[in-house]
C-alpha cells in the first residue's frame, strides 16, 4: 500500500534552510511576535497560516530583515540561514534579499517598464552577461509568473500601468528573476482569477524542487494544497507547527482546529 | 467544539448525522424483525422487511449526496472532515447491513416452505439480537464520540464469531444425521453468515469512531476467533 501513496506530498529533505531562534518583534511597544522557534526546511513549501494581525508577514519580513526598513520595529532573537546568523554585521541585507526573495502583500512594482522591473535583480547582482541572456530570464521569469503571454508585446509599458492582478505576478516574476534560494510569498494570490492562481501554485510547486517556498496565505485550501509544512500563528505566538497533512486532518492545539474548521476561536 | 462561523454548515453536518442515525434505526428493525419473522414463520413481517430495504437504500443515497455537497462548499477540515467521512463509511455499513437483514427475510420466506430444523431459528435470533447490541452500541459511540465504548464494541465481536461457529458446527451435524435437511440447513448456514457479516460491520463503525476521535484506526488488528477452517470466507 505504502507505494500507492501521494508521494509528491512528502517531503525530500530535512534539513533546515533557515532556523529561527527565540525571535521576538516589538513595533514600539507592540510585541507583534513572541518566542517564535521553527525550522523552515529546504526543497519544500513552508505555509503560514493565521487570522488577520496575528504576526505573519512580520515574520515572513524578519526572514529577510525587511524588518530593518521600518523604523520602529525591533527584532531579536537567532535567524540562521543556512547556519550563518543573517543579523550579523558582516551580511549585506541586499546581498541577502537576492538569496531570500519576496513578493509582498501589496503589489509594489518600481515605477519603470515592465521589462525593467524584472531585469532589476538580475542587473544588479550581475547574474547575466549580456543583454541576450537578460532578455532570456526576463522572458522565463513573466513565464513563470503566467504573465508573458498578456506582456510580451508591451515590454516597455510601465508596470504600474498593470491590472492589479497583472502586477502581482510582474512581482513574482521580478522575485523568481533572481534565482532565490528562499521564495517568501505573502498572500501572493489574493488578486488573481482561478487560472492564474492555478498557475502560481504549479510554479510553487516546481520551485521546491530546488528552493524553499514561504507563503502566506489566507485560503486553507491553499495552504493544504500546495505545502508540505503549515505553521499556524495566533496572536503573535507560532501555536502550532507540523506536517500540512496532519495540521489539516488532525491538528493537535483547539486553536489551529478552530481556525482551520472555520469556527469562533 | 464551538459553532461554526458560517451556520448553515452546522445545520449540514447535523443533517447528515440525523439521517445515518435514522439508517441505523431502521437497519436495527430490520434485522431484528426478519429473525423474528424467521423463528415465527410470519411471512407478512418477513414481507415488510423486504419492502422496507428500499427507504434504507434510499436513505443511503441521500447521505452521500448530502456528504458529496458538504465537501464541495464547505471544504471540511479535521474534525469536520472526519466527521464527513465517517458519516459516509457508516452510511455503506449500515446499507450493506441491510441487505443482509434483507436477504434474511427472503430466506425466512423460503424456509417457511420446509419442515422446520431443530431449534436453529432460535438460535439464529439469539445471534441477530447479539449483532444488533452491537451495533447500536456502536452507533451510541459514535453519538457520545467514546472511543472506549468504541473499543469495547471491537471487543465483543469474537462473540458473535463464536455463535457463528457453533452454528456452523450444529448444522454440519443435523446434515451429516438427515440429509433432507441438507436444503434448509444450507439456507441457515448463509443467514448465519451474514448476521455474523453485520457483526463486522458493526466492529467497523466502532473502528470509525475510534478514528473520528483520535485521528487514527486502532494500530493492533482485532482478535479473530476462527476455531474451523471452513468457516472462512
Ligand atoms: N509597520 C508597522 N507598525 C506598527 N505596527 C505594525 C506594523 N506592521 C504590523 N504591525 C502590527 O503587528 C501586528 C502583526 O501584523 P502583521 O502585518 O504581521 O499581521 P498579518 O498576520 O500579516 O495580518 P494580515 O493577514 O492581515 O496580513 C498587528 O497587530 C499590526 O498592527
Ligand atoms: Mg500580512
Amino acid at each position: 500500500m505504502n507505494d500507492m501513496r501521494i508521494t509528491e506530498r512528502t517531503v525530500q529533505t530535512n534539513q533546515a534552510k533557515i532556523t529561527a531562534r527565540d525571535v521576538q518583534v516589538y513595533y514600539g511597544d507592540t510585541h507583534a511576535i513572541k518566542d517564535v522557534s521553527v525550522d523552515i526546511l529546504d526543497k519544500a513549501v513552508t505555509a503560514f497560516i493565521g487570522p488577520s494581525g496575528c504576526g505573519k508577514s512580520t515574520f515572513l519580513r524578519c526572514l529577510n530583515r525587511m524588518n530593518d526598513t521600518i523604523p520602529i520595529c525591533r527584532v531579536e532573537g537567532k535567524i540562521l540561514l543556512d547556519g550563518e546568523d543573517i543579523r550579523d554585521v558582516r551580511v549585506d541585507p541586499v546581498q541577502l534579499r537576492a538569496k531570500v526573495g519576496m513578493v509582498f502583500q501589496k503589489p509594489n512594482p518600481f515605477p519603470k517598464s515592465i521589462y525593467d522591473n524584472v531585469a532589476y535583480g538580475p542587473r544588479i547582482h550581475g547574474l547575466v552577461r549580456n543583454k541576450a541572456e537578460l532578455d532570456e530570464v526576463v522572458e522565463s521569469s513573466l513565464k513563470k509568473a503566467a504573465l508573458w503571454n498578456e506582456v510580451k508585446d508591451r515590454l516597455a509599458a510601465p508596470g504600474t500601468g498593470l491590472s492589479g492582478g497583472q502586477q502581482q505576478r510582474l512581482c513574482i516574476a521580478r522575485a523568481v528573476a533572481t534565482s532565490p534560494e528562499v521564495l517568501l510569498m505573502d498572500e501572493p494570490c489574493s488578486a488573481l482569477d482561478p487560472i492564474a492562481t492555478a498557475q502560481v501554485e504549479e510554479l510553487i510547486d516546481e520551485l521546491r524542487a530546488n528552493f524553499s517556498v514561504v507563503i502566506v496565505t489566507h485560503s486553507m485550501q491553499q495552504a493544504a494544497r500546495v505545502s508540505q509544512k503549515t505553521a499556524f500563528f495566533h496572536l503573535g505566538n507560532l501555536v502550532e507547527y507540523g506536517d500540512t497533512t496532519t495540521i489539516f486532518t488532525n491538528p493537535v492545539d483547539p486553536r489551529t482546529e478552530s481556525y482551520i474548521s472555520g469556527r469562533i476561536g | 467544539m464551538e459553532q461554526h462561523i458560517v451556520s448553515a454548515f452546522d445545520r449540514d453536518l447535523e443533517a447528515v448525522q440525523a439521517q445515518v442515525m435514522k439508517m441505523g434505526g431502521l437497519v436495527e428493525k430490520a434485522l431484528l424483525d426478519a429473525a423474528e419473522a424467521l423463528e415465527r414463520r410470519d411471512e407478512v413481517l418477513a414481507e415488510q422487511v423486504r419492502a422496507g430495504d428500499a427507504a434504507i437504500d434510499a436513505l443511503e443515497e441521500l447521505i452521500q449526496t448530502d456528504c458529496a455537497r458538504v465537501i464541495a462548499l464547505r471544504a471540511p477540515t479535521a474534525t469536520d472532515l472526519r466527521t464527513v467521512l465517517t458519516v459516509m463509511r457508516m452510511a455503506a455499513a449500515l446499507e450493506r447491513s441491510g441487505d443482509y437483514a434483507k436477504n434474511l427475510a427472503k430466506r425466512s420466506l423460503v424456509l417457511m416452505q420446509m419442515s422446520p430444523v431443530n431449534g436453529a431459528p432460535g438460535a439464529v435470533r439469539r445471534m441477530a439480537k447479539t449483532v444488533v447490541s452491537q451495533l447500536s452500541d456502536a452507533l451510541d459511540a459514535y453519538i457520545a464520540r467514546d472511543v472506549e465504548k468504541a473499543k469495547e464494541v471491537r471487543r465483543r465481536d469474537q462473540e458473535v464469531d463464536q455463535m457463528y461457529n457453533a452454528l456452523f458446527r450444529q448444522f454440519l451435524t443435523y446434515m451429516l444425521e438427515d440429509p433432507r435437511t441438507i436444503s434448509a440447513c444450507m439456507h441457515l448456514h448463509f443467514i448465519a453468515k451474514n448476521i455474523e457479516r453485520v457483526g463486522d460491520h458493526a466492529t467497523g463503525i466502532a473502528e470509525q469512531v475510534i478514528y473520528l476521535v483520535d485521528g487514527q484506526l486502532p494500530a493492533d488488528d482485532r482478535p479473530k476467533f476462527d476455531s474451523l477452517g471452513e468457516s472462512v470466507d
